[in-house]
């Protein structure tokens, strides 16, 4: 850093000289160095544009004569022309033409401001000095926030894989588990089929119901339910599972497929008739049992769920997944849980959903730059209340701010290592004197 | 003007007589009789050869011109006035004075029911007074277009109400209203025009109750083909339109103004209730608006957005959710935290605020102002003689009552800086929701028989709006110890209302007749004096596509109160957010506007002046084209701009009547010539703002758009000078501080610009006004022109200068380069 702002000094320095080398030709106001070349004292000026040839005298006359208003780079008369603040100092920088003695100093080194009522002071050393403070201050905290990125990368990393294993040992797990479980229910639709055949014989009648859904597993049946979005935690399984174990109720295997195929799949009575009817048809099949496959379910679900999240491009975003983030905002308290949820409670204690994860919004800049989270409590007049989480660098990771700016759509300041990008440190106060 | 008065001779107790709208007593002069008989009496209206024939039985007026009925009253008999009366079923002494102009003989009274007590949905209304309503019609032979008795969401010509409703006159906080109905709104003024080719008259009947007009003529069901047949066949029928007032108390008093042009009305009108006031400069240009902006870093941001996007604008306003919990004169401690230095940040751009001050006032011990009203004793009272208290925005409210003078001046002193906290000299004030707004009183508004002093708000309802704004107005004069012009926005208005600032035409929505309505509804009240009219841009309600959002900013940028609005429940809408194409539309059109701002400002000098609208239909100045009467999808603004915004979703073009035999008009972006009296299709995109400048006029602008008016103070003027068939045009160029009342003083400029012989010169109008300017002629736009030799600029001390000068031969412009004279001074620029 220190090297960056002698480099600078040594730079305005320059300039500096170069400045007084040329002042003896007549200076043009408004215009930028590299723009001199455009304004060489001449018979006449060209328009940059190429439109029109006009007398020397007509350039910064007041009058606009130029369609590009590069005739009057030094006053308010073109309507799209640009007036160049020099700020050393500080940052040079174009103003619209319009903000020329308009009375309101815009340029720090008041050289907007040459005929007007406006008493502008010079400015520029002071907001030089800050601005160099203030991006030292930035490039100790990317150099921090990078540092720290990088350790979050390989947590990341390392996390990811830990996550990607047990996955693996999940399904495994699983897998074997479905396997037995197939076992038992091809053993009991044989039993089943032989005592069908049976009756089928003492009736005489024709097969009655077909059974169009053999071949779909039970694991399927679980998948289907655990992974719908209102899927059953396991607390809830657990709790379903204990007074199932007693009832008595015998369902075919047909309705049991059929109610966990329709939107009823969704509810905790489905659970508990597949449940029960494990239970039933599968004797052998202990509620331990049953508790394993489903348990391992729920995790394969979430662990997939969570591994299909986009964490960027080293898994750096993945530390997040899990943590929770509050910020007191006026009478509310917000939390933000990364690729989880948002929440607003008030005072009052009632506690409002601004939205689900979503997705990553994808501005042209940065991949990672912005969250959307959607579908959280309906609003009064339509519509669900969402929330865009813009990440900023910064060596903590904190919730920095929450705005509403429309009712139910929610911006919110999200500060963290991991949103810190090396090409930052490309910018800075490069003077362009 | 005659003035015709109808009371009891001994009522009862005494009816109410409107107060505080006539600017005077209006001097009255003697009444000549012409001749006398037994059925009546002519009386000679003193100008021209204007008569009154009073027939007594049956009563009618007929007032003449020569062999010409003007207007007749009561020609239909509906004459009828209610007279208060002791209730009979209590069993109260019962005296009865009937008197009755259609037959003599003594009507016995009839109880009926309503008489005494009225119920509506869950409300009643005790009506202590009984029926107490009035009744008048008028005739205007020759008359098929009425206009006028605003607020209506309705065409600018009035309907026939024969197979409907008829125009309701109450001031009502109508939830998401229905256009083209004559149902009440916010506001009120009982004036009706009625114009035919020859003459235009206009009707003001002074009556602050409930009011309901109808319309009924003998022409309206009819057919072109059926008029014509009319011709053909020689029917002598003369089309007449009739017109029958009642009003549910007070007294009658109406007047009756002849004409006979427009103009004559809106003078004849003014000189009864005062003009436009003249608005801060800064006020005629863009305001932008939202429900609300939520913090002052909000507003830091949405101001420093306009700067970003170089879109100027002059005011930014705060609705209700800025104030501590809708305590008006406060401020949220978390949200407004340093008001003044929001303000002053503000001021530092040289841009305003508005904050919303509503009159329902939250009942809490806490707080000062309902404290101090309380304890003065100026609230409305309810029947039993309580405080009235109603549901508003704050919850339980009171309702300070401002028809009391002295209620109105404690309220102006609570404007002072050291009663307004966080208040500064750039923060102005909006009146919502002072119909007023009750959401828990019958039709959302307050009790009839609660009580104003002696008075029922069954009388005074419909002036109660014009007293809040009045009451503002006067705050905002009084704490700058009345130099600064005040600046308050009304929703509720009443006749005399162009007094105290400008209104808008409510909460309207976000959809594309809204924004087509938003015209015949503002000619509508320029007509009856209030010129200061705009509406919501983008719709208050729902959220407008980009589309209609482009379309609404380019209509409001050419109609006088330009302010965006938008609901609490809709996204965001600053000029920015649709994409760079939209903002650049947007930009453009603001910025159409703050070039024709020195045109604006010279045509509310001229209101001010004379009362004539600044926005105005057509017939107004073409008054024997009856292509023109019915127009309302296009307007004038002054007699030099014609504008005829897209209003149409998807338009490829437009067609606009140019009207005028002898007119020619200019399309102002490209100084296209066109034609007088023709339907002129114009094809569009999204860029188009289709507005023609009248040929014989010059239309002074300011071509360098800076972020605020207040930053353009002492910018050159570019003359635009557009020459009529003769080569001759004619204006005038205004101007002076902007903002203070010394214009009262003549400190202004005012001088007539004109072109002739091709010579362009400008003289003083007033040659005691005393105001001095910086601005210059930086450029003069002879529009028409033929190709000079040579231009010659000659001063006020005789000194000449050449001029150079640009010819553009397709549309024949000449551009005169940087003449420079003072534009205080005299001079001439000769063409040769």
């Amino acid at each position: 850093n220190k090297m960056l702002s002698s480099e600078m000094w040594i730079h305005i320095l320059a300039i500096a000289l170069f400045c007084c080398g040329s002042a003896d030709s007549r200076k043009v106001r408004g215009i930028s160095s590299s723009y001199k070349r455009f304004y060489r004292e001449k018979k006449s000026f060209l328009c940059i544009d190429g439109s029109k040839l006009i007398p020397f005298e007509q350039v910064n006359d007041d009058y606009c004569d130029c369609a590009d208003g590069s005739d009057e780079p030094g006053t308010s008369a073109c309507p799209h022309g640009r007036f160049y603040c020099t700020n050393l100092g500080f940052r040079p920088h174009y103003i619209p033409s319009s903000r020329v003695n308009d009375g309101i100093c815009d340029c720090c080194d008041a050289s907007d401001e040459y005929n007007s009522h406006a008493r502008c002071q010079n400015t520029c050393w002071n907001l030089g000095q800050r601005e160099r403070a203030y991006v030292e201050g930035q490039m100790r905290t990317l150099d921090e926030g990078l540092r720290l990125k990088q350790q979050l990368i390989e947590e990341g990393v390392l996390l990811w894989r830990e996550k990607q294993a047990q996955l693996r040992e999940l399904q495994q797990v699983a897998e074997d588990l479905q396997i037995k479980l197939e076992e038992h229910r091809r053993k009991k639709r044989e039993a089943d089929r032989f005592k069908e055949q049976t009756l089928r014989a003492l009736k005489g009648g024709d097969g009655g119901k077909s059974f169009h859904l053999k071949n779909k597993t039970l694991g399927g049946i679980l998948i289907c339910l655990f992974c719908n979005p209102y899927s059953i935690s396991l607390d809830e399984v657990k709790a379903e599972v204990v007074p199932v174990h007693d009832e008595e109720r015998h369902l075919g295997d047909d309705e049991a497929m059929v109610l966990t195929t329709t939107e009823s799949a969704k509810t905790n009575r489905t659970l508990t008739c597949v449940l029960a009817h494990l239970l039933n048809t599968n004797k052998k099949f202990t509620v331990q049992g049953i508790k394993k496959v489903s348990f391992c379910w729920v995790l394969i679900c979430d662990l997939q769920k969570k591994l299909a999240i986009d964490y960027g491009t080293d898994w750096e975003f993945l530390f997040l997944n899990g943590q929770c983030y509050k910020l007191k905002v006026y009478e509310y308290m917000y939390t933000l849980c990364p690729f989880n949820h948002i929440t607003q409670k008030s005072t009052a204690g009632t506690e409002v959903s601004l939205g689900l994860w979503g997705m990553w919004a994808e501005p042209a800049k940065n991949r990672y730059n912005q969250m959307i989270y959607e579908n959280g409590e309906p609003c009064w007049q339509g519509g669900s209340r969402s929330t865009t989480v813009t990440l900023t660098c910064g060596t903590e990771t904190a919730l920095r701010s929450v705005k509403e700016p429309s009712k139910c759509q929610y911006i919110m300041d999200f500060q963290t290592p991991v949103a810190c990008q090396p090409v930052l440190k490309q910018r800075g106060v490069h003077s362009e004197l | 003007i005659t003035r015709v008065k109808i009371n009891e001779l001994k009522p009862l107790k005494p009816r109410y007589e409107v107060p505080d709208v006539l600017i005077r007593d209006p001097p009255t002069e003697p009444l000549s009789v012409l001749s006398q008989d037994e059925s009546g009496v002519v009386l000679s209206l003193g100008a021209e050869s204007q008569r009154v024939i009073v027939s007594v039985r049956p009563f009618r007026l007929d007032i003449m011109e020569g062999h010409d009925v003007l207007m007749s009253l009561n020609s239909r008999g509906l004459l009828a006035f209610e007279h208060l009366r002791m209730r009979k079923d209590t069993g109260a002494q019962y005296t009865l004075v009937v008197f009755d102009f259609q037959a003599t003989k003594e009507e016995e009274e009839k109880a009926e029911e309503g008489m005494w007590e009225e119920t509506f949905k869950s409300h009643s209304d005790s009506k202590p007074n009984g029926p107490s309503s009035i009744s008048l019609d008028f005739s205007f032979p020759g008359v098929e277009h009425v206009y006028g008795i605003p607020e209506h969401a309705d065409d600018l010509k009035l309907k026939t109400t024969d197979n409907g409703d008829p125009y309701r006159l109450f001031n009502l906080d109508v939830f998401q209203y229905e256009l083209y109905n004559p149902m009440a709104l916010y506001g009120a003024v009982p004036v009706m025009l009625a114009h035919n080719a020859q003459r235009t008259t206009g009707i003001f009947w002074l009556n602050a109750a409930e009011t309901w007009v109808d319309i009924s003529s003998n022409t309206a069901g009819k057919t072109v083909f059926g008029k014509m047949l009319d011709y053909v066949q020689g029917s002598s029928e003369i089309p007449q339109t009739d017109v029958r007032w009642i009003s549910e108390s007070g007294i009658i008093d109406v007047f009756i103004m002849l004409g006979p042009t427009p103009k004559h009305v809106f003078s004849q009108y003014a000189s009864l209730t005062g003009t436009q006031s003249f608005p801060p400069l800064a006020s005629l240009g863009y305001h932008q608006c939202r429900w609300n902006y939520n913090d002052q870093e909000d507003v830091r941001s949405v101001d420093a957005g306009f700067d970003e996007y170089d879109i100027p604008y002059d005011f930014i306003w705060l609705d209700i959710e800025h104030t501590d919990g809708k305590r008006y004169f406060t401020w949220d401690p978390h949200k407004f935290a340093t008001p003044k230095e929001m303000l002053q940040g503000l001021l530092d751009k040289k841009r305003k605020m508005v904050a919303i001050v509503d009159p329902h006032i939250k009942i809490d011990s806490n707080y000062k102002i309902h404290n101090e009203i309380r304890s003065r004793g100026f609230y409305v009272k309810n029947k039993d003689g309580g405080d009235y208290e109603g549901w508003c925005w704050p919850g339980n409210a009171g309702y300070p009552d401002f028809t009391r003078a002295d209620m109105r001046a404690w309220w102006a002193s609570m404007f002072a800086y050291d009663q307004y906290e966080g208040s500064m000299e750039n923060l102005y004030t909006w009146n919502d929701m002072n119909e007023p707004s009750v959401f828990n009183g019958p039709e959302v508004t307050m009790h009839k028989d609660a009580v104003h002093g002696d008075w029922e708000n069954r009388d005074v309802h419909n002036i109660y709006g014009l007293y809040v704004q009045m009451a503002t107005a006067e705050g905002l004069v009084q704490r700058s110890g009345g130099v600064e012009r005040p600046f308050v926005l009304t929703r509720a208005f009443f006749a005399g209302s162009q007094r105290y600032g400008a209104v808008w035409t409510g909460d309207n929505a976000a959809e594309w007749d809204h924004l087509k309505i938003s015209i015949p509804m503002c000619l509508s009240l320029g007509l009856v004096g209030i010129s200061f009219c705009g509406a919501d841009v983008g719709g208050f309600f729902k959220s407008p596509t980009p589309e209609l959002l482009v379309r609404w900013y380019q209509t409001g940028a050419y109609q006088p109160f330009f302010r965006a609005h938008a609901h609490l429940d809709t996204p965001r809408r600053e000029p920015w957010l649709f994409g760079p194409e939209n903002t650049a539309l947007i930009r453009e059109a603001i910025r159409q506007r703050y070039t024709f701002l020195p045109y604006w400002y010279q045509q509310f000098y001229h209101a001010y002046r004379t009362g004539e609208p600044v926005m105005r239909p057509l017939w107004v100045e073409y008054t024997q084209d009856p292509a023109t009467f019915a127009v309302d999808d296009e307007f004038l603004i002054g007699q030099n701009l014609l504008v005829h915004p897209v209003t149409e979703e998807g338009a490829r073009g437009v067609t606009a009547y140019l009207p005028g035999k002898e007119e020619v008009w200019f399309d102002i972006h490209t100084f296209q010539k066109h034609n007088g009296a023709q339907n002129l299709y114009i094809p569009v995109t999204m860029s188009s703002i289709p507005v023609f400048q009248r040929g014989g006029s010059i239309i002074p602008r300011k071509m360098r758009v800076r972020r605020s008016s207040s930053c353009m103070e002492h910018d050159p003027y570019t003359l635009y000078a557009a020459l009529n068939a003769r080569g001759v045009a004619e204006g005038e160029l205004y101007m002076d501080d902007g903002h203070t009342f010394n214009y009262e003083k003549k400190e202004f400029i005012h001088r007539r610009l004109s072109f002739s012989n091709n010579v362009l010169s400008s003289v003083n109008l007033v040659p005691d006004s005393h105001f001095t300017t910086n601005s210059w002629i930086e450029r003069i736009v002879l529009i028409g022109s033929s190709k000079p030799a040579k231009v010659t600029l000659k001063t006020a001390d005789g000194i000449e200068s050449q001029l150079e000068f640009d010819f553009d031969a397709s549309m024949s412009v000449v551009t005169v380069r940087k003449p420079g004279m003072n534009a205080g001074a005299d001079w001439t620029v000769t063409l040769e």
